[in-house]
């Protein structure tokens, strides 16, 4: 039989399925996945033809689209693709609704997305990938793990990428680790089978997930928060989420920085999969964006702003109901021999405050369910080190005691800004930096004390930046916030051969810490802008 | 590198990078997330962790880079899925601004 004949024949079996179609989908469990349903029939079907080897059923496995499990961020890449790639024209609310069918009925179980969830939070300074040589070498040189470890496929569907990159990529050849190396064989017949292995399109999690999904209004209700962002502090406050219609959320946000800045915030959410929150919070001018996950009362994840992805802050929640929580102690850390005031975060918080040897609770100040705040006083004597911070029986937390900071570390070691502006599409992307103090314990153990304020700076980072002047032309930091911002974009006819305002740069906070002045240093890379910029990197 | 002769800074820096054994170094660095790496050279950073020898102006050869996919994880491919991008690309230091990001964002 002719592949015509064959695609003939599929198209007429579809065809006389249709009114049979129409009544299964009208007894389908909810709008949204009849929606989704028709806009993939109608959107996806004239190429991605009905498998024929599959029972006859409303949602029949179309080639391709069935075999593959994926984050909503994954299926937004795919659908964009082939816009770009294939002309597919598809409004912005169908391939919202799209994403969300297929994230919904294709997704991953949340211990599937562990690790990796980065990509997700848009956490673009990662640099713990840890991949095997066999996927650091043939997949993670271009793009980021997550790329790939946050689907799913059968050996078949990760052997055809293999053939889609040789196909639309063939640059790969000759590229390093192509060329020198026989890459296609070692891509099929070593990468394929690991990647299947590794990621498969069936597993126990992802059958057990399917099974114990909650239902969205389970989210509804009030949640205690607890965040940080670089630059600015400790953040807590209160979300309040209303289940609008399906997985459809209200969401209000309110919440105080520790230095008394306001973080106050109303949109809305999309639950996807049963745990994959989707947020975004109009605050002031701007939009942030949630990723969370939210698992078992819990919600963790980033808030970012939509146009600077750089600027975000680590978030967690705890649901007022749920199982009490103790999310975090601000700030974590007191100096021994002195007095200070801490908050102590989470939700359903009673009974009495304990923070460990040698810390004692002078008063309590206020007390609510979501937030403790209580005087303390280290002992002069305290030893180094982290107490774990307690609640009446809930526990979680911890508080450093040190008599002294052994060493300060800027995070992130190793950075990427970019330029941007000067008239051009993509904005500048910033350097923020934290200066982390760090003691050292009675066990001789390096402990995490907590962030100090610094004064930061940069310098050249070796004698080729120098020679360069990339100081002078990479950007600017702020010396009191620790954010550096890049030089404008396009050909500098200043610098030698019009180069770029990039530049190879020390970062340098100077911390005073209760009477020790130290200095920390980090490697901030000013790079050029990222002219594709998919949903993961 | 036998029948090879370096006539350039980079090339002999890079044959310098060599003769100390720093090779294994150069491939090992660090890098962030998405940032590509083993393309010669990398986008966003160097062989020797740094920005100086990289293709800078991006704007001089973007065409030329673009076009066989070079960097396909960081830049439009012009060769195969963008054809267009670079439209307008006859004086890249003066038009640079008119390039986008490809990714069809919600509008």
């Amino acid at each position: 039989m002719s592949d015509t004949t064959s695609k003939l024949q599929q198209i007429r079996h579809y065809l006389g399925v249709g009114a049979l179609a129409a009544l299964v989908i009208g007894i389908a469990p909810t709008a949204m996945a009849r929606d989704g349903l028709s806009i993939l029939n109608a959107k996806c079907k004239s190429c991605h033809l009905p498998d024929d080897k599959t029972p006859l059923t409303a949602d029949k496995k179309l080639v391709r689209i069935s075999d593959q499990r994926k984050t909503p961020e994954g299926w937004l890449a795919n659908i964009g693709r082939m816009q770009v790639m294939w002309g597919v024209k598809i409004t912005d609310q169908d391939r919202r609704d799209l994403v969300k069918y297929l994230a919904d009925k294709q997704g991953l179980a949340p211990s599937e997305t562990e690790g990796f969830r980065y990509a997700m939070e848009r956490r673009l300074n990662t640099t713990s990938e840890n991949f095997e040589p066999l996927f650091a070498e043939m997949c993670a040189r271009c793009h980021s793990g997550a790329r790939f470890a946050l689907q799913r496929k059968p050996a078949e569907e990760w052997s055809r990428l293999v053939h889609f990159h040789l196909g639309r990529f063939p640059s790969l050849e000759y590229q390093m680790m192509g060329r020198d190396r026989d890459w296609f064989g070692i891509a099929l017949k070593e990468v394929v089978p690991a990647l299947a292995k590794a990621y498969p399109l069936e597993s126990q999690a992802w059958s057990d997930w399917q099974k114990q999904r909650p239902a969205a209004n389970t989210l509804a209700g009030e949640w205690s928060f607890s965040g940080h962002l670089p630059g600015k502090g400790d953040v807590a406050g209160v979300m309040t989420v209303k289940n609008t219609e399906n997985d459809q959320f209200k969401v209000e946000v309110k919440g105080q920085y520790a230095d008394g800045g306001a973080f106050n915030g109303e949109g809305s959410a999309v639950l996807y999969n049963g745990y994959e929150w989707r947020g975004n919070i109009k605050m002031g001018n701007d939009t942030l964006r949630q990723v969370f996950a939210a698992v078992n009362g819990e919600m963790r994840g980033r808030m970012f702003d939509k146009t600077h992805d750089e600027r975000g802050l680590d978030f967690a929640a705890a649901q007022k109901g749920a199982a009490p929580r103790l999310l975090a102690v601000q700030p974590g850390y007191i100096k021994a021999g002195q007095e200070a005031e801490v908050s102590i975060i989470g939700s359903g918080l009673t009974g009495a405050p304990s923070f460990g040897n040698g810390v004692q609770v002078v008063a309590v100040v206020a007390q609510t369910p979501e937030r403790l705040t209580v005087r303390v006083k280290a002992a002069a004597d305290a030893a180094d080190g982290l107490r774990a911070v307690s609640v009446g029986s809930i526990s979680g937390g911890s508080l450093a005691v040190f008599k002294n900071v052994a060493e300060v570390k800027v995070v992130p070691a190793f950075s990427v800004a970019r330029i941007g502006g000067n008239g051009g599409a993509t904005p500048k992307m910033e350097g923020r930096f934290d200066a982390e103090g760090w003691g050292q314990g009675a066990d001789g153990k390096p402990f995490r004390i907590g962030v100090f304020p610094a004064k930061w700076s940069v310098e050249p980072f070796n004698d080729q930046a120098k020679e360069d002047q990339d100081l002078k032309f990479a950007g600017v930091m702020d010396a009191a916030s620790g954010i550096f911002t890049p030089g404008d974009a396009g050909p500098n006819p200043a610098r030698k051969m019009s180069t770029n305002n990039t530049g190879n740069l020390k970062v340098v906070a100077n911390v005073n810490a209760a009477g020790q002045a130290l200095k920390g240093e980090a490697q901030l890379i000013v790079t050029v802008q990222r002219w594709n910029n998919p949903p993961l990197p | 590198m036998k029948h090879l002769k370096a006539i350039n800074n980079k090339a002999q820096k890079l044959e310098q990078a060599a003769a100390e054994d720093r090779i294994e170094e150069v491939v090992a660095m660090s890098s962030v997330a998405g940032c590509s790496t083993t393309t010669d050279p990398g986008w966003e950073i160097d062989a020797f962790g740094g920005v100086a020898s990289l293709c800078q102006p991006m704007e001089a050869d973007l065409a030329g880079c673009a076009d066989p996919c070079w960097w396909p994880a960081q830049l439009p491919d012009l060769m195969t899925t963008y054809p267009r991008w670079y439209k307008n690309g006859g004086d890249s230091a003066k038009d640079w601004r008119e390039l986008g990001s490809v990714f069809p964002d919600d509008k």
